[in-house]
């Protein structure tokens, strides 16, 4: 297989997760909501979306699962940063490390369960397209959810009216409460679908992409999911973009191995890191000063008193 | 004057009882052997103990242990870095009474070792690893020659495969990975000059996503048999059963997650060993045993705790006698490394007619020829 | 923390002020305590004994004291890695990457100058090489976040995957220890080269770098000129620079000053705990430091203290597994409750401003 096709299609399989949870991270950064917390929403949601499957026999029982799972979690993050009023960055962590120790918990019983994953369906004509068809169209179910959920994301945000408030409890509090809206219930529901999506994109990694359930096993996924929010400056079909070349730049490393190419691993392994900095730089200074008001404050946070 | 004779006289009393009192103990009570009579044995485990592969296999050790011992306290933990952390946990378990110690891990050799050091009275034993140099009296390894069933499974796998590719996931390029590629491909190209094997590391002992691709990558080149070191088995093998491909396994029996592509691998099964361990320590007999030294069991010496899994369907009776004859040849006077073995670079490691010895096959740091893949030459 | 030029408001006292404070940080954490009870109940184990068993063995044990101690040293300083920035109101996630990098600084003393030099010169070698490597590795995400205004909190994260990555490739490749036993490791430190212990403990000389280095923080950040005018940055950049403050200055400084305390934990790791570079190299450090700075608010002493504890807490999670028979992911639960605990009802709530 051609290497530019195989790291290509790599970075869909690879990437799905990873737009999932920049989605959903979208959508609660517009509302003035860090959640750093979100890889421990996708792996909560992988290992939900993996038990509910195991227990079930079906995977879409199994993905509700997993975005049940992420959502639970990322309402903890929603009330502790919106009632009580902790750090976003700091409670973010937190949720992270207590995500990990739940999951390491209760996750160990599943280790060897099999499950029924979601299958690889070829869409009819579309899959036969030389290089797209293969790329794109030959995936699993929630990878092509993932394709209508860029655009609905991007107009649910910016022509919708839920998408008003929500920019408007990220930027413009002041004027939300004025025409008598609660822009903290707006917050907790843009924090909560975060964690919902993010649950799912945990969900396509343990029962569609890995087809396994293992501690940790989002790995920095979560992560890379908020920087490449960033860069994409909150934008659904940027950050589309980012999770797909970074899924690529993940794909690289095994493609070129098993041709025998003779790059260091951990150089290899460097790549996708470097290459979202080097980005960052190309794409110069969009990124911080186009933050929504509210997400301004977070990141030049001094610390409180 | 009368004072300081005095003080003079209860001076020397005291100092000769002393004495007396000193060399009196000194002889009545022997110094217990390390390990000796101990109440506890602790276990530590680099990995959790549920990863259906290395570290599973190890805990399921450890309690046929407790089984063999129903009054002996057995200290688990998992999860332990291979780093300093490594030597504050057996400390632990120290304090908890535990003078039997087992080290589970290629990585905590210097932490064991130095835990060791610190308590001459505990018997420390390490998994996977090789002690350079002098070894204190308290001290071990103790290892299975894993490349052994790992070579033969590459006879089986060289006798399956279709594509003459095969596939090798690992995690980092260790001496005990190395060996094994190298063993397999030597197994494969015994009975099938034209094979070569594959190489992907995934740079992780556990990371399913990155052993998803690595494997679909190697399926992607044409490989049609995958196998793999790594500490959890299960997404290789289902990616490669999903694919149609064959699976050689490792560290566990997984041939019900691939029922129609599974070949046969190679398990844990280190109960016998650590119960023996185990009750040499506590009869006080560790020092100057077969334990009290780098002690690899293998073919030749008949009790590999790492055995060869079963057979799948798909290998027929004549290659089973093919495999069981090259075992045989291996538990007298052969070995997988017997020369001729050249490098990825065409040079000589291993003469015609050289039998390689266990340190020098654990001191390998280059790809045979026929695996294709590349690692830090030293 | 009230600014000098806003008069107090009147209130009450300041002793029952801090009093509340502490009062509601016991109840938060008596709250994280009894819901991990029930986590453990859900486990198999009795929470009473656990607790009681945890208690005994971290706090009633030398060996345990001393435990704590060495693992709050890097700690420590990784904390006030992200302490120092925070005051400039910059957020440093990178304490992971500059805490390696700074172990990789020290050994490259070490690897490039080997046994050539007495004992008290090779330490400081190596603690320079160590801070400065940190400091180099915040000073890319500073500038970065000068030049092209990405925000620091994203390129330090990236950055520590590169960190580590680089670290592994050194321990793999050049700097691989050949006469070992094969492990991916630098070759051990000889005794020359290691931080002398204290006493006969366990602790080495690293545990006095923190603490010095948690007073100069503190002296630097309250007591100098450069400390004040960081705070002035941090509150209010905007003011700050038309009252002429040279922000950029000030804010590139204070992303070295980080990494460099990083860059000096890992120094007192390589050269007084673990003696070589490993894959895994003070691993979760600099999270954890992260969540130890955010605990105390950046307060240098304060900080210190949460670090400590958060050792501590670590420390007692291996009782949780040896002697409850826990799994070893507990301490993570445990720890997220006690820090959720105190995020949320622990501290003074500030006014709120929209």
């Amino acid at each position: 297989m051609n290497l530019g096709l195989e790291v290509m299609a790599g970075g869909v399989r690879g990437g799905a997760s990873i737009l999932y949870a920049g989605l959903g991270e979208t959508v609660s950064e517009r509302a003035g909501v860090v959640n750093l917390g979100i890889e421990g929403s996708m792996l909560c949601g992988a290992l939900g979306a993996y038990a509910a499957n195991a227990a079930s026999g079906n995977p879409w029982i199994g993905a509700l699962g997993g975005a049940a799972a992420g959502g639970a979690l990322a309402l903890i993050h929603a009330y502790f940063v919106l009632d009580r009023k902790s750090n976003q960055l700091a409670t973010g962590l937190v949720v992270l490390f207590l995500a990990l120790g739940v999951t390491s918990l209760f996750g160990a019983a599943y280790v060897d369960e099999i499950i029924t994953p979601f299958e690889i369906w070829k869409v009819p004509l579309l899959s036969s397209i030389p290089w797209v068809g293969e790329i794109f169209f030959q995936a699993d179910p929630l990878t092509y959810i993932v394709y209508f959920l860029v655009p609905i994301t991007w107009w649910l945000l910016f022509r919708s009216r839920w998408g008003l408030l929500v920019r408007g409890a990220g930027e413009r509090t002041e004027v939300l409460r004025t025409y008598g809206h609660r822009p903290q219930l707006v917050q907790y529901i843009a924090v909560v679908i975060g964690g919902v999506l993010a649950g799912i994109g945990g969900a396509q990694l343990s029962t569609a992409y890995a087809n396994a359930w293992f501690e940790n096993m989002v790995q920095g996924r979560g992560f890379i999911a908020v920087a490449v929010v960033i860069f994409a400056a909150r934008q659904p079909f940027k950050v589309a973009a980012g999770s797909f070349l970074f899924g690529c730049a993940l794909a690289l490393s095994p493609a070129l191995q098993a041709r025998g190419v003779t790059i260091n691993q951990f150089a290899l392994n460097a790549i996708p890191y470097v290459a979202t900095i080097v980005v960052l730089l190309l794409l110069g200074k969009r990124g911080a000063s186009e933050a929504p008001e509210g997400l301004k404050k977070v990141f030049e946070m001094s610390p409180s008193s | 004057m009368r004072t300081r004779w005095m003080t003079l006289v209860v001076a020397i009393a005291t100092l000769v009882t002393s004495i007396g009192l000193l060399t009196a103990s000194a002889t009545a009570v022997p110094a217990a052997q390390p390990g000796q009579g101990s109440k506890a044995v602790g276990f530590i485990f680099v990995g959790p103990k549920d990863d259906f592969g290395y570290n599973q296999a190890a805990y399921e050790g450890s309690q046929a242990v407790k089984k063999a011992n129903p009054k002996l306290k057995i200290l688990t933990a998992e999860n332990v870095p291979e780093d300093d952390t490594a030597a504050r946990v057996m400390e632990g378990m120290i304090d908890r009474g535990a003078k039997i110690i087992f080290a589970t891990s290629y990585g905590h050799l210097d932490a064991a070792l130095k835990v060791a050091e610190a308590h001459p009275d505990v018997v420390v034993v390490q998994q996977g690893n090789f002690i350079k140099g002098t070894i204190p009296p308290n001290a071990g390894t103790f290892f299975g020659t894993v490349y052994e069933p790992v070579y033969l499974a590459g006879i089986a796998a060289g006798l399956s495969t279709k594509s003459d590719k095969l596939g090798y996931v690992y995690a980092f390029p260790i001496p005990q990975t190395i060996d094994n590629i190298n063993a397999f491909e030597l197994g494969a190209q015994s009975v099938n000059p034209k094979v070569k094997t594959y190489t992907v590391n995934t740079s992780s002992w556990c990371d399913p996503a990155a052993q998803a691709e690595a494997t679909r990558s190697l399926l992607g080149q044409g490989v049609d048999v995958v196998t793999q070191h790594q500490d959890c088995t299960s997404t290789v093998i289902k990616t490669t059963e999903a694919a149609g491909k064959m699976t050689v396994g490792y560290h566990a029996d997984a041939s019900k997650l691939a029922p129609k592509g599974w070949i046969t691998g190679s398990e844990w099964s280190w109960g016998k060993l650590y119960t023996d361990i185990v009750k040499t320590a506590l009869a006080g007999e560790f020092t100057g045993s077969q334990y009290n030294a780098n002690y690899r069991v293998g073919y030749k010496t008949g009790n590999n705790p790492f055995v060869q899994s079963k057979f799948g369907s798909m290998v027929t009776a004549a290659d089973k006698k093919q495999i069981a004859a090259a075992k045989a040849k291996i538990s007298t006077d052969g070995s997988p490394f017997a020369g001729p073995v050249d490098d990825q670079d065409g040079k000589v490691i291993f003469a015609a007619g050289e039998i390689p010895t266990y340190a020098q096959i654990e001191a390998l740091d280059v790809f045979v020829k026929g695996v294709v893949g590349d690692i830090p030459k030293s | 923390m009230t600014s000098a030029t806003v008069p107090e408001p009147s209130g009450p006292p300041r002793t029952l002020i801090v009093a509340r404070g502490i009062g509601r940080t016991i109840v938060a954490v008596l709250g994280a305590i009894v819901i991990f009870g029930v986590f453990m109940k859900l486990k198999g184990a009795d929470p009473i004994s656990a607790y009681r068993d945890m208690w005994d063995s971290t706090f009633t044990s030398g060996d345990s004291l001393e435990q704590i101690l060495v693992k709050a040293t890097p700690l420590i300083l990784a904390a006030l890695a992200v302490t120092v920035p925070a005051r400039a109101g910059l957020v440093n996630v990178g304490g992971e990457g500059q805490l390696v990098v700074g172990g990789i600084g020290a050994a490259a003393v070490v690897m490039w100058f080997g046994n050539s030099m007495p004992t008290g010169v090779v330490l400081v070698l190596m603690a320079l090489f160590g801070a400065a490597a940190g400091a180099l590795w915040a000073g890319i995400a500073a500038l970065l976040r000068l030049g092209v205004h990405i925000n620091e909190a994203v390129t330090t994260l990236l950055l520590n995957y590169v960190a580590v990555d680089l670290m592994l490739y050194l321990i793999y490749d050049p700097w691989k220890d050949l006469n070992g036993s094969g492990q991916p490791a630098t070759p051990p430190l000889t005794s020359r080269e290691q931080l002398p212990l204290i006493g006969n403990t366990t602790v080495s000389m690293g545990f006095l770098v923190a603490i010095a280095a948690t007073a100069l923080v503190w002296f630097t950040l309250t007591r100098t000129s450069w400390g004040f005018r960081l705070s002035v940055v941090g509150g209010n950049p905007e003011a700050a620079r038309q009252a002429g403050l040279r922000v950029g200055v000030l804010l590139l400084s204070s992303m070295l000053v980080g990494g460099a305390l990083a860059g000096l934990g890992g120094f007192t790791q390589l050269a007084g705990v673990e003696h070589k570079l490993r894959p895994g190299f003070l691993l979760t450090y600099g999270y954890i430091g992260f969540l130890a700075s955010w605990l105390a608010r950046h307060h240098p002493v304060r900080v210190a203290l949460a670090a400590t504890l958060l050792a501590a807490i670590a420390v007692g999670g291996d009782s949780l597994q040896l002697d409850s028979a826990l799994p070893a992911a507990s301490v993570n639960v445990l720890m997220a409750l006690v820090l959720l605990g105190v995020f949320g009802w622990g501290a003074r709530k500030k006014a709120v401003a929209a």
